[in-house]
């Protein structure tokens, strides 16, 4: 047996050995479900292909969506566990758009700190079939957002902060402006009901619906609140804080200590999710562990802590995390826990065979 | 390959002035079989095949590098691939078929003014109204790279081949990403450009391929031709 034919066959074994579900979903799969989950920026890495009837399909860029949508469809609310192995599909720059990933999704679990745990655990395993001490990045999605609800703020701030979180230039753009905010002319507000009797006149007047996009009253209310917004400044300290809160950024230990210290400086009650990053630490062990606030994947069903896992050259070979939103995203009824990752075995190929 | 391909636009206002720019630096485009001919020369320079393209393959071939030089927009080498400006340089910008590819939104669309306003609508739009802010245009690469860098990601593009501009009021997209001249266009159908929405200015450009073959003879060739054109090196 080749060392690759070996490697594989152990890392076929443990994802055998994880009491899990062994998940085969099929090579096409409906195209729509992507682009309304994750949008056109994931949609571009599709490979698609459309039916005579129109339909587009797509070749399996993901083992998670399909496992998580028979989940839902199945009517459980059963903790159940999936793992994975197989080829996925997605368009890459010079790199072929076929290759393996390997993972594990546990839905409905009671305790998410022990899902996580046995997600780490998992990946860690994978990438030591490879010989690979990773450095492991870990992000605070609930942390963040613990911060930002108790952050001194207008209200309406909030979810304009939150949805720019993990895309540092947005967010960095956002907090310039905030900052910069000029103490705008107080101009007298049109009345709301004047206000969207001229909109929908202008909406007519161009042979726009009034109900099947965005609506007068919404484009009136946001319009005000947006002038009131230019008004209710974001306080300075807070803004502040913000910025140093997300520069936060090294070894895992000394940042947790930063953390604290600034909390403790806002008066800040962070206690419980920067308590659940230190639980997971004794699991990493000897590995290289970095915590940095400003990390979070972009899409907005992540929930509580993720991470990533890269080889000395630099490249991500699994990536995980909490994500308790996805499965009412993907149209369960009541939030339903989620702890998962997924290990680009490529990667872990190239990493030992140059 | 011994001789140079330079592809110039097939027909119309972009054709015309591709030759025109091309003898006003004293070399002549000829089509000897007229308007339905595909291939060309150029007077004294017969080490140069010159063929008539659509300025989209232009673009596209210029990408793939089946042809060595090329006239065409700098928009179409933007949506042809995300690698397509890597894969080309500009050895001079011709100064006509000035264009810009902008985002478009309804003009009654009073509370959007910046792209940091259509992150915020975009960003609930599939909470309120059950799907995601759609957006018609044919730049779809252009669309996507640019938004990425907005950070918006929550939208869908439906793709437009003609008359972009009447997408809102047929009902078919929220808003439009077009190209324009004069914005005139856009606001007789009553849409408004956003103050930071133009994602590239473009102009028609003489491209080199990158992705050509350029051994030392063709690269002297070419050195030969841009200096007769005043042009910089490229490649």
């Amino acid at each position: 047996m080749t060392h690759a034919v070996y490697r594989r066959a152990q890392l076929e074994s443990l994802v055998e050995a994880q009491g899990a579900t062994r998940a085969a979903p099929p090579l096409l799969l409906p195209a729509d479900p992507y682009f309304d989950l994750a949008g056109e920026e994931f949609g571009r890495r599709l490979l698609l292909t459309s039916g005579a009837n129109g339909v587009e399909h797509c070749l399996r860029p993901d083992f998670t969506l399909p496992i998580v949508a028979d989940y839902i469809a199945s009517g459980s609310r059963q903790p159940a566990a999936f793992s994975y192995l197989g080829p996925i599909f997605r368009q890459r720059e010079g790199a072929p758009a076929q290759f393996d990933q390997a993972g594990l999704e546990l839905l409905a679990h009671p305790d998410g700190d022990i899902a996580l745990d046995q997600v780490l655990t998992f990946a860690r395993a994978a990438l030591d079939l490879f010989g690979v001490r990773p450095h492991i990045r870990l992000g605070g999605v609930g942390l963040f957002e613990a911060l930002l609800a108790q952050a001194d703020m207008p209200a309406p701030w909030r979810p304009r902060i939150r949805h720019r979180f993990g895309h540092t230039e947005a967010l960095g753009r956002l907090l310039t402006r905030l900052e910069a905010a000029p103490d705008a002319e107080r101009v007298p507000q049109p009345a709301r009901d004047a206000l969207i009797g001229e909109i929908t006149e202008s909406m007519v007047a161009a042979g726009l619906s009034l109900s099947e996009g965005r609506t007068p009253a919404e484009i009136a209310d946001r319009y005000l609140e947006q002038q009131a917004l230019d008004a209710a400044h974001v306080p300075a300290a807070t803004l502040q804080l913000l910025r140093d809160y997300l520069a936060i950024s090294g070894p895992v230990l000394q940042s947790l200590t930063r953390l604290e210290a600034l909390a403790a400086r806002h008066r800040l009650m962070l206690g419980a999710p920067i308590r659940a990053i230190r639980r997971h630490l004794d699991n990493l062990g000897e590995a290289h562990v970095t915590f940095d606030a400003s990390f979070s994947p972009r899409l907005d069903y992540y929930t509580g802590i993720v991470f990533e896992m890269r080889g000395p050259g630099g490249a991500v070979l699994a990536s995980g995390g909490q994500y308790d939103r996805l499965l009412e995203r993907l149209g369960a009824t009541a939030p339903i826990a989620a702890s998962g990752c997924a290990v680009w075995v490529d990667r872990l190929e190239a990493e030992v065979s140059p | 390959m011994t001789g140079l391909t330079l592809a110039v636009p097939s027909k119309g206002r972009l054709e015309e002035q591709t030759r025109d720019w091309f003898a006003g630096r004293g070399l002549q485009i000829t089509r000897p079989g007229g308007a339905r001919s595909y291939l060309g020369a150029i007077e004294g320079h017969p080490e140069i095949t010159v063929r008539f393209y659509p300025a989209a393959e232009i673009a596209r071939e210029l990408i793939r590098g089946t042809i060595d030089l090329g006239v065409t927009g700098l928009d179409l080498i933007h949506e042809t691939s995300e690698t397509g400006p890597q894969a080309v340089s500009t050895v001079a910008e011709l100064g006509f078929g000035n264009a810009d590819v902008v985002v478009a939104v309804p003009d009654s669309w009073i509370d959007v003014t910046h792209f940091h306003d259509l992150a915020d609508v975009a960003s609930d739009f599939r909470s309120r109204h059950g799907r995601w802010l759609r957006i018609a245009t044919k730049y779809i690469t252009v669309t996507r790279q640019h938004f990425a860098r907005a950070g918006i990601a929550e939208y869908r593009t439906v793709e437009s081949l003609g008359a972009t501009e009447a997408a809102p009021a047929s009902g078919v997209a929220d808003i439009i990403v077009d190209i324009t001249s004069t914005g005139s266009t856009l606001a007789a159908n009553g849409l408004r450009i956003l103050e930071d929405g133009v994602m590239l200015r473009s102009q028609a450009c003489l491209f080199s391929s990158r992705a050509a073959e350029w051994p030392p003879e063709r690269r002297s060739m070419l050195a030969d031709l841009l200096g007769a054109l005043g042009a910089s090196p490229g490649v």
